[in-house]
């Protein structure tokens, strides 16, 4: 391989490493600013969006984390949506006044992926909750992601998020990460 | 500090009035601690989560961290989790399994059973100590169809006495097949900053929170639908307590159905061939017209549980304006894994912290709960008025105090009723065997 070969690859994983990032600073805004119309363009129509529950274990006692324990999600587009009406239903009292939400998304490592036309995506995501007068929540979670490759931009199309959390330290969870 | 008189005219039965310093006030919940939560028994555990020989949860009664084991005798046993030398935790693991619980500090170790079995260099202890009496105090265990209850009190009478006629409700949960019950793996924890009898009297009775509090929900599942401006009431709804353990509900039989259904023929197929089996166990009346309704109840003092959605869950105090909730869902263990999995996602879309429902009560008690930091307004007592005194105890049907229709603060009184008892109370002597 030549230098020429390296640096034309280099140059490649830049391009897919800023266009990745810049997927998720987009989606960032989305979920920043509610607006879900643009959030689930960005979602493939067969997303399987998850996020466990987790609880404090000895480390013999930890086992892989399995759809069928308790979860905070285990979505598809369609319960997405659902969940989505009641933000828009118009009666979500407890959404008005507003949360204010800002999704931050670091440490993102991108590589190209066995399948075809998918890249597999690592990212931390921290995201800030502030509320009335005084309510302030942190949320820290690792996201693993599979995005699928389309004309200018990507999907997700799946997406497992692990909260750093084992008692969520809020009174619920109204917000996607 | 308050007295007893001065507990007992904040609850007004009579007048249907709640003192709202009982959701605020310190030396209150410290009387809780002491006068309920440390006499009372308490649901700890499914028997489902505890299987096997060593299998182990950690849990709180009141704020009394537990460890709740399954000894190599068989038996399940509740213990503090708190080493009987300088008192650090033995278990820091919310479940697992264990032999032993060994601690960090100095090593001295406990059996599954609560004793204490040895420690760290023990050869300087010869002559020193007597491991007998050094062990984990053991609280009362007992059991009802699956759910595991414990009780640190050696006076309280047995759980079918302090469950009572409540029984009869429970089986509707409990008693559907011949296989019973388990939860399933892993547990939803989340904090509130509110007092843990919100979440207890919500779900005791609060029929008249679903249509406007979880109106945003109601709407996102109806998908477009019409959804009616008020609920209809069902003159046949009714609100059942015994012994200040309560359930609210209707009859018709499909509510709470076709909420987690939304038409999924699979899904009503298999909710029909589980009546028909169920009927045969528990009758016509509570396989076909109580069950699949919408429900909600509550196992005085804080264990509280939606049938039908299947969440089961601990209100657990963590001081007067905070508490943690702890929830499972529970499935029959019959239930086919596709079953499963549709029941499973369908209590997480609605009842737990991201769920479409739950997720605006936090908000209501929160604020039920501040509001009370001002002086003045904490002085205004709380309307709990509606079909105040309406409850018999002489309905041809149905067991327990009746009153109908589900409108109203029945329920909720009689839990309340049944918190002055415990906290007026110096022993259980005092505290009526049946209300």
């Amino acid at each position: 391989m030549t230098s020429t070969d390296t640096q034309q690859i280099d140059t490649e994983n830049m391009l897919l490493w800023h266009r990745v990032n810049q997927f998720y600073n987009q989606e960032a805004r989305a979920l920043d600013e509610e607006d879900y119309a643009t959030w689930f363009t960005m979602l493939a129509d067969d997303i399987h969006y998850w996020m466990p529950a987790r609880e404090s274990m000895f480390r013999k006692d930890e086992t892989p984390d399995s759809t069928t324990n308790m979860n905070h999600y285990n979505e598809s587009l369609q319960s997405l949506q659902l969940r989505v009406a009641r933000l828009h239903s118009g009666a979500a009292w407890a959404e008005d006044p507003r949360t204010r939400y800002r999704h931050l998304i670091t440490n993102l490592e991108v590589e190209l992926s066995d399948v075809e036309g998918e890249v597999n995506v690592r990212s931390n995501t921290l995201v800030y909750r502030n509320r009335l007068e005084r309510e302030e929540y942190w949320l820290l979670a690792k996201r693993e992601d599979i995005l699928r490759v389309t004309e200018g931009s990507f999907k997700v199309a799946k997406r497992k998020i692990t909260p750093d959390f084992s008692s969520l330290l809020s009174k619920n969870l109204n917000v996607f990460l | 500090m308050g007295n007893i008189e001065e507990l007992k005219a904040m609850v007004d039965l009579k007048n249907g009035q709640i003192d709202r310093r009982i959701f605020w006030e310190d030396w209150i919940y410290q009387l809780e601690l002491e006068k309920l939560f440390a006499k009372s028994w308490l649901f700890v555990a499914h028997e489902s989560q505890v299987k096997n020989t060593g299998d182990f949860i950690t849990t709180y009664m009141g704020q009394d961290n537990v460890i709740v084991t399954r000894h190599k005798d068989g038996a399940i046993h509740v213990f503090t989790n708190s080493c009987t030398h300088r008192g650090n935790r033995i278990c820091f693991a919310d479940r697992g399994k264990a032999r032993q619980f060994t601690c960090n500090y100095h090593g001295w170790a406990f059996g599954t059973n609560g004793d204490l079995l040895g420690m760290h260099e023990e050869e300087h202890y010869k002559g020193h100590i007597d491991k007998s009496k050094n062990g984990l105090q053991n609280a009362r265990v007992e059991t009802y169809k699956g759910l595991v209850f414990a009780c640190f009190d050696d006076e309280a009478p047995s759980l079918e006495d302090f469950l009572g006629d409540y029984r009869w409700y429970l089986d509707i949960i409990l008693d559907q097949t011949e296989e019973g019950t388990e939860f399933l793996g892993g547990c939803i924890k989340n904090m509130y900053n509110a007092n843990w009898k919100f979440g207890a009297e919500n779900f005791i009775g609060d029929s008249l929170h679903v249509g406007w509090t979880h109106a945003s929900g109601a709407k996102a599942v109806s998908m477009g639908h019409e959804v009616p401006e008020y609920m209809p009431v069902d003159p046949s709804s009714f609100h059942a307590n015994a012994n200040g353990h309560g359930w609210e509900g209707g009859i018709d039989g499909v509510g709470t159905l076709e909420l987690i259904s939304s038409g999924n023929p699979r899904l009503v197929e298999y909710f029909e061939q589980q009546r028909q089996s169920m009927a045969k166990r528990l009758g016509d009346l509570r396989a076909r017209k109580i069950y699949g309704s919408v429900i909600s109840a509550t196992v005085f003092p804080n264990f509280s549980f939606l049938p039908g959605i299947n969440t089961m869950r601990t209100w657990l105090p963590k001081g007067p304006r905070q508490f943690e909730l702890r929830a499972w869902t529970m499935v029959n263990k019959n239930m086919p894994d596709d079953i499963r999995e549709i029941v499973q996602n369908a209590c997480a879309m609605t009842f737990s912290p991201s769920g479409i429902f739950e997720m605006d009560d936090g908000e209501n008690w929160e604020n039920a709960t501040l509001a009370n930091e001002g002086v003045v307004t904490r002085k205004q007592h709380l309307h709990y008025g509606l079909r105040v005194g309406t409850s018999h105890r002489d309905d041809p049907e149905l067991p327990g105090n009746i009153s109908r229709p589900m409108y109203s603060d029945v329920n909720q009184l009689a839990f309340y009723q049944r918190w002055v008892d415990f906290l007026t109370a110096e022993s259980w002597d005092d505290i009526p065997k049946v209300r």
